[in-house]
């Protein structure tokens, strides 16, 4: 390397530490793990595409009281084997004000504890395990909590749709579990009967043998809790082996991912989940239209739910008028914030009440079935 | 009824099994090389046919450049990766093989995106009925070219002049070379055989789930390996067998161990089993 070109790149080095520093002053920092790689992959690129849309629409609306929102986002892969040493990292070295989780279960249940012991806020935008917020009173969650989601659909399967004769078949990780078990806790309260139950791994595709006895336990409906990419292979399978059984999934179904596999089978699978499509809301409408012209497919749960927990990161921040993270915690436990997957405030264990969205594949896409509103099923834990 | 049809899911899945690890185990006893990066071609031959098919209509075109290109692929790792340090000792070419099964999976990603493809109007999907069992016509069809390739396989090695070059490269490379066989012709040939065999079976996956996704060979990967394992490495008949055992067994664990083991610690467990009681392989005599 010649000696003027050392000399520039050292200038150059110096002046870009210098830059970044300045610019340290002037940001406020949020910080995000999300899976970018793996099998998550496309779920995380809607979340932080859902993040990306709300902090791009406050950094034009004069950002957090003047000062610009940055990023800091990194790869979890949705293994707890990488979101805790990013929680670290965010927490220390980024020292970022507030971090979001745009990740599965337990990666997010693996970084609370992290966030939580460093007294830095973390609001989860979708994951459902139960312990998450249990981590302590520095860790929220937008989203529905599974044992919440799976007892209203108990209520849909018994009450709304009257099927009694129930087969669960569950994903065998942190997810899939407690969303069975909020289904069974109340699933003899409206007169359902499981007849069989089954378990699979997160990576089967191939699901015959399952088919096969399905259809000879003959049941009314089938309560499914798996993510897309492995329940559209179950769904397929399914109609294809002949179970005309109602399917009722969840918001791990949620997209257009689902239909573009399962194809014809989806037609009529019904989940609950927190994304109106049908919504004649004009923030609801602005941002799936928002979504798409960004991310080129259509909004999603996951995404919806990426922007509402940043729109609750930036309504506390602001609010907080400091990025002190007691400060900021207070701020976030006290917040008040109208978001596309519903009105948002939580409760003293951090946890939010929303309505659940009854959501059905009509003519190869999501629409409005019903929305659940009660407000004793659906309370929250709240310790 | 119900036992009837898990036999038959299980022999589906056998053979999708079957597919995959009789390619591996050729390559096993030709070079001793545990070949991860054929769960690379696999996934490659499910993509190749994907997007063809979708790009020009036809599934059958896409099948065909799938088989023909993986095949090929194969060659080309056999000659860049393996060739060069086929003196080294055996851990050397595995950990290669696994460096390129990584390095595979990253570039569908790149390449490819990092969510899943499906085919715009699924090949294949038609119902067959028989005694009661449905079939999806993806899958008669997954069984009928498994039998046709490891049965092709079989008549190849025994019955014909490259068979016999083949056997006898497998049984002493230097003997076979001082007969007049062209060891690199016959290597060649292997990894093309075995690649074209992956990515049959690749496709074959893609059509019956409607779905390719970077991480789709991850449990061939490993299941295939269990199985040659099974099988008696480098035995065809042995992985063969083992496939169609462990396909069966999985099927009614699924159901009756569901809940207290899933599919792939039921594929481990037995061949633990295996291992304690027929270390040398299911069919190995000795």
């Amino acid at each position: 390397m010649s000696k003027n070109l050392r000399i520039g790149f050292t200038a150059a080095a110096v002046a870009l530490a210098l830059t970044s520093s300045v610019r340290a002053a002037d940001v406020v920092k949020i910080g995000v793990n999300v899976p970018q790689t793996g099998f998550a992959a496309a779920d995380g690129k809607s979340a932080l595409t859902g993040i990306q849309l709300a902090v791009e629409k406050a950094n034009a609306n004069n950002g957090i009281n003047g000062k610009q929102i940055e990023l800091i986002v990194y790869d979890d892969q949705a293994s707890p084997k990488n979101s805790v040493p990013i929680a670290t990292k965010l927490a220390n070295k980024d020292k970022v004000a507030v971090a979001i989780s745009g990740s599965y279960s337990s990666p997010t249940r693996a970084a609370a504890g992290v966030f939580q012991r460093s007294k830095v806020p973390y609001i989860s935008a979708f994951a459902v395990h139960p312990d998450i917020t249990r981590a302590g009173n520095y860790v929220f969650r937008t989203s529905f909590v599974a044992e919440v989601q799976g007892r209203a659909a108990a209520k849909l399967v018994g009450q709304d749709l009257g099927k009694k004769r129930v087969v669960i078949t569950v994903l065998k990780n942190d997810y899939g579990k407690a969303l069975a078990a909020g289904f069974n806790s109340v699933a003899a309260k409206y007169g359902i009967e499981v007849v069989n139950s089954y378990e699979y791994s997160i990576k089967d595709r191939q699901f015959g043998p399952i088919v096969s006895s399905i259809k000879n336990d003959n049941p009314d409906a089938i309560f499914d809790t798996g993510y897309w990419f492995v329940s559209a292979a179950l769904v397929s399978q399914l109609r294809a082996g002949d179970v005309k059984a109602q399917i009722v999934g969840q918001e791990g179904y949620d997209g257009e991912k689902f239909i573009e596999i399962a194809k014809g089978a989806a037609e009529g699978v019904i989940i609950t989940t927190s994304l109106d499509r049908d919504s004649a809301d004009a923030d609801v409408k602005a941002f799936m239209t928002a979504f798409k012209a960004k991310a080129g497919y259509a909004a999603d749960m996951v995404g919806a739910s990426g922007n509402t927990a940043a729109r609750v990161a930036i309504a506390a921040l602001r609010a907080a008028k400091s990025t002190d993270h007691e400060a900021v915690r207070n701020a976030i436990a006290a917040v008040k914030v109208d978001a596309v997957t519903g009105k948002i405030s939580f409760n003293a264990l951090g946890e939010v009440f929303k309505n659940v969205q009854v959501q059905i594949v009509k003519d190869g896409a999501w629409h409005r079935h019903s929305i659940i509103d009660d407000p004793e099923l659906l309370a929250p834990p709240s310790k | 009824m119900v036992h009837f049809e898990l036999l038959v899911q299980g022999l589906v899945q056998g053979t999708i099994y079957a597919l995959v690890a009789v390619g591996l185990t050729l390559v096993y006893g030709l070079l001793r090389i545990l070949h991860i990066a054929h769960a690379g071609l696999f996934s490659l031959g499910g993509y190749i046919a994907l997007l063809l098919a979708n790009q020009t209509g036809s599934f059958a075109f896409g099948l065909a450049c799938s088989v023909l290109l993986v095949g090929l692929a194969g060659m080309a790792i056999y000659r860049l990766a393996y060739q060069p340090i086929l003196d080294k000792p055996p851990y050397v070419a595995l950990i290669v093989s696994i460096g390129l099964y990584i390095i595979m999976e990253e570039v569908f990603r790149l390449v490819f995106g990092p969510s899943t493809i499906s085919f715009i109007n699924p090949p294949l999907q038609g119902i067959v009925e028989f005694y009661g069992i449905r079939l999806r016509e993806v899958e008669i069809a997954t069984m009928a070219v498994a039998i046709l390739f490891i049965g092709g396989v079989g008549i190849l090695s025994t019955k014909t002049r490259i068979g016999v070059a083949w056997r006898a490269t497998v049984d002493d490379p230097e003997m076979a070379r001082s007969f007049g066989v062209r060891l690199y012709s016959v290597r060649y040939f292997n990894f093309f055989m075995a690649s074209v065999m992956a990515a049959t079976a690749g496709a074959m996956v893609a059509v019956s789930n409607n779905m390719v996704e970077p991480t789709m060979g991850g449990v061939p990967a490993y299941k295939a390996l269990a199985i040659i394992v099974m099988g008696g490495l480098g035995d065809v008949r042995g992985t063969l067998f083992a496939a169609l055992a462990l396909g069966i067994i999985e099927s009614f664990g699924t159901i009756y161990l569901g809940s207290i083991l899933d599919r792939d610690a039921i594929a481990f467990a037995f061949l633990i089993i295996v291992l304690m009681f027929r270390p040398q392989g299911l069919l190995v005599r000795n």
